[in-house]
C-alpha cells in the first residue's frame, strides 16, 4: 500500500493554491517529467514560467546560479524591483552575496554545534510527547508536529517560552499566506495591496519586527549576546552590516523557514507510519544505521518546500525549449522527490534508502538549507522517542493539506494510539 | 590527472578524474564515504571537507576568505591542510594528488 495516492488527472493548474490542497499533483508531475521537462505554464496573475520537474535538470540548473538567479524573488508571484528590494533575505541574492550573509550564521548552524542540541531535544520531545499521548486520539500535526520546532525555534532565538505560541502562529501567517486556516490576509484573494513592501506580503511580517527589534533591545539592556541574531547583526569582513529592513526580514525567515518546514516533516513521518504499520517495528529495531538514514528518508517524502523560483539572466535552452532572459523558472523540488529514475518505489517510504540523493533542502545549489542539520536532528529525536512509547498509530479520520502551492504540509493529521 | 583518496577505514581509493572537474565532484562520481557535497560546489554547506597531504599542500593553494570561514563550519576537526574539496580542480599539475578523507 503506497501512503496515499494522487488523484489529479495528470494536467493539474499548477497555479492554483486549491490544487495543493488535494497534495502535490503527481501524477501531472510524472507526465511533464515523461513528456515535457521544460513546461511552459500561463499564470493568470502575472507572467507565466517554466517548470523543471526531473532531478537531473535540477541539479544542473540548481547549481548554474549565474544563470538561474535568486536575486529576483523566489515564488512565482512577480515582485517589483522596489518590492523585491524591501523583502528580500539573503535567500534572495547570489554569491557571492549571498555568501556574505551566510557566513556569519552558517557556524551556528553547523552540525557539530547543532549536536549540542540533542539532550534539549529530547527533553522537549518527551514533554510534548507526555501531553500528546495522554489522549488516545489527536491530531498529530497540531499536538506533535507543530510544537517541537517552535519550541526549539524559541531556545535559539532566546525568546521567552510565554511568547512562542505568539511567534509561531505569527511565522504560519507568514509563510502559509495563502490558506485562510493561518491567515486572515490570504494572498491571492487580497483587495489592497497595503502589505507589498513587507516581509512575504504579509502583515504579520510588521508585527514581527517589532517583536525582533524589542527583544534585540532587551538582550543589549541585559548584556546577552549570545544566539544567531547577535550573529547576524555583526560586521562582515570589509565592514558592512545589515540594515535594518535586512534583520527584519532576516528574523521573518527564521522564524517562518524554523518553524513550519520541520513541522511538515515531522508530520508526513507520522501520516507514513499510519499508512505504513512496518516502519513503527523498523524504527524501533533500528539501529545507529538506521536513524543515520531515516531523516532524510522522512524529509524525502515530505518535502515541505515544493518549489523555488529562479530568474534567468540570459538565454538558455533545454530539453528544445528556448529560455529567455528575465524568464522565471520552476524547481519543483517535489517532482524530484518522487523522479523513479532516482528513487526506486518513490511513493513508499523506504527508511534505509541509501544512497538518498532527494533535494528537499535544495541541495546542488548555494541556497541549501542553512538548518538542515537541525531539522535532521530534530527528526531523528522527535520519532526515537515516539516509536518508543507506541504500539500502534493508525488514521482516525482524512488528513487535510495545506492551501498552498509553495509549502506542502498536512495541517491537520488526526490520529488513534495505542501505546505500548 | 589521478587523485588518490585516503579513506578513514585505512584503505585507499584512486580514480582518474578530466580536467576542470572539482575534487568533491569526483569523489561523489567515486563514491568515496564522507565526501558529499550538499551545495553542488557552491561554498555554502563544508560537506565535502577533505585533509591535503601535506606533499601537496603547495600545489593545491590555499582556502580564499569564504572558503577559509567555511571551513570552520565542517564537521571534523580542521588543521593546517584542510580544504573543501569543491575548490580543488583537477588538472596536470596536479596529477598523483593525495586527499585524506577525515572522520567525522
Amino acid at each position: 500500500m503506497t501512503v496515499w495516492t494522487p488523484t489529479d488527472d495528470g494536467f493539474a493548474d499548477l497555479t492554483s493554491h486549491d490544487t495543493f490542497a488535494q497534495g502535490a499533483p503527481h501524477n501531472t508531475f510524472a507526465r511533464l517529467r515523461r513528456e515535457d521537462p521544460v513546461s511552459w505554464t500561463d499564470y493568470d496573475q502575472g507572467q507565466g514560467f517554466w517548470s523543471i520537474t526531473r532531478h537531473q535538470d535540477i541539479t544542473e540548473m540548481n547549481r548554474n546560479f549565474a544563470v538561474f538567479s535568486s536575486a529576483r524573488g523566489i515564488r512565482m508571484e512577480d515582485q517589483t524591483y522596489e518590492e523585491y528590494l524591501a523583502r528580500r533575505t539573503f535567500q534572495e541574492t547570489d554569491p557571492p552575496e549571498h555568501m556574505k550573509t551566510r557566513i556569519k550564521v552558517a557556524k551556528a548552524f553547523s552540525k557539530p554545534v547543532v549536536a549540542g542540541f540533542e539532550q534539549d531535544l529530547r527533553d522537549l520531545s518527551n514533554q510534548i510527547l507526555d501531553a500528546a499521548l495522554s489522549n488516545t486520539t489527536f491530531d498529530a500535526t497540531k499536538d506533535i508536529a507543530r510544537q517541537l520546532p517552535m519550541l526549539m525555534l524559541g531556545r535559539i532565538l532566546g525568546t521567552p517560552e510565554k511568547d512562542l505560541p505568539w511567534l509561531v502562529e505569527k511565522g504560519d501567517a507568514l509563510i502559509a499566506n495563502t490558506d485562510p486556516d493561518f491567515t486572515d490576509h490570504v494572498l491571492d484573494q487580497m483587495t489592497t495591496d497595503e502589505f507589498r513592501m513587507m516581509p512575504f506580503n504579509s502583515p504579520a511580517g510588521a508585527e514581527l519586527y517589532a517583536y525582533a527589534k524589542e527583544l534585540m533591545a532587551h538582550k543589549n539592556a541585559t548584556g546577552d549576546t549570545d544566539g544567531v541574531l547577535h550573529l547576524i547583526l555583526q560586521p562582515d569582513k570589509d565592514g558592512n552590516t545589515i540594515s535594518e529592513e535586512e534583520f527584519r526580514n532576516f528574523f521573518c525567515l527564521l522564524v517562518a523557514a524554523g518553524n513550519d518546514t520541520t513541522r511538515y516533516s515531522i508530520a508526513a513521518g507520522i501520516q507514513a507510519m499510519c499508512h505504513q504499520p512496518e516502519l513503527l517495528s523498523q524504527m524501533q529495531q533500528g539501529g545507529d544505521d538506521l536513524w543515520e538514514l531515516a531523516p532524510d528518508e522522512i524529509i524525502r517524502w515530505a518535502t515541505p518546500a515544493l518549489y523555488f523560483r529562479r530568474t534567468l539572466t540570459q538565454d538558455f535552452e533545454a530539453h528544445g525549449k528556448q529560455m529567455k532572459e528575465g524568464d522565471k523558472v520552476l524547481f519543483w523540488w517535489s517532482s524530484a522527490n518522487r523522479d523513479d529514475t532516482v528513487f526506486d518505489d518513490p511513493f513508499r517510504v523506504n527508511l534505509m534508502r541509501s544512497p538518498n540523493k532527494h533535494m528537499s533542502f535544495g541541495q546542488s545549489g548555494p541556497h541549501v538549507c542553512l538548518g538542515m542539520w537541525l531539522a535532521r536532528l530534530e527528526v531523528r529525536v522527535l520519532f526515537q522517542e515516539l516509536c518508543k512509547r507506541l504500539k500502534k498509530i493508525e488514521p482516525d479520520g482524512k488528513h487535510k493539506f495545506l492551501r498552498s502551492n509553495f509549502v506542502g504540509g498536512i495541517k491537520e493529521l488526526p490520529v488513534r494510539v495505542t501505546l505500548q | 590527472m589521478k587523485v588518490t583518496w585516503k579513506l578513514p577505514d585505512g584503505t585507499e581509493k584512486s580514480a582518474d578524474v578530466a580536467n576542470g572537474t572539482s575534487m568533491m565532484q569526483a569523489a561523489v562520481d567515486n563514491n568515496i564515504p564522507n565526501v558529499i557535497g550538499e551545495c553542488g560546489g557552491c561554498l555554502s554547506c563544508a560537506t565535502c571537507h577533505v585533509y591535503v597531504d601535506d606533499a601537496w599542500v603547495a600545489r593545491t593553494g590555499a582556502a580564499d576568505d569564504f572558503e577559509d570561514a567555511m571551513l570552520d563550519v565542517a564537521e571534523a576537526e580542521r588543521r593546517d591542510t584542510s580544504r573543501l574539496s569543491c575548490q580543488i580542480e583537477a588538472s596536470d599539475a596536479l596529477d598523483g594528488l593525495v586527499l585524506i578523507v577525515p572522520q567525522p
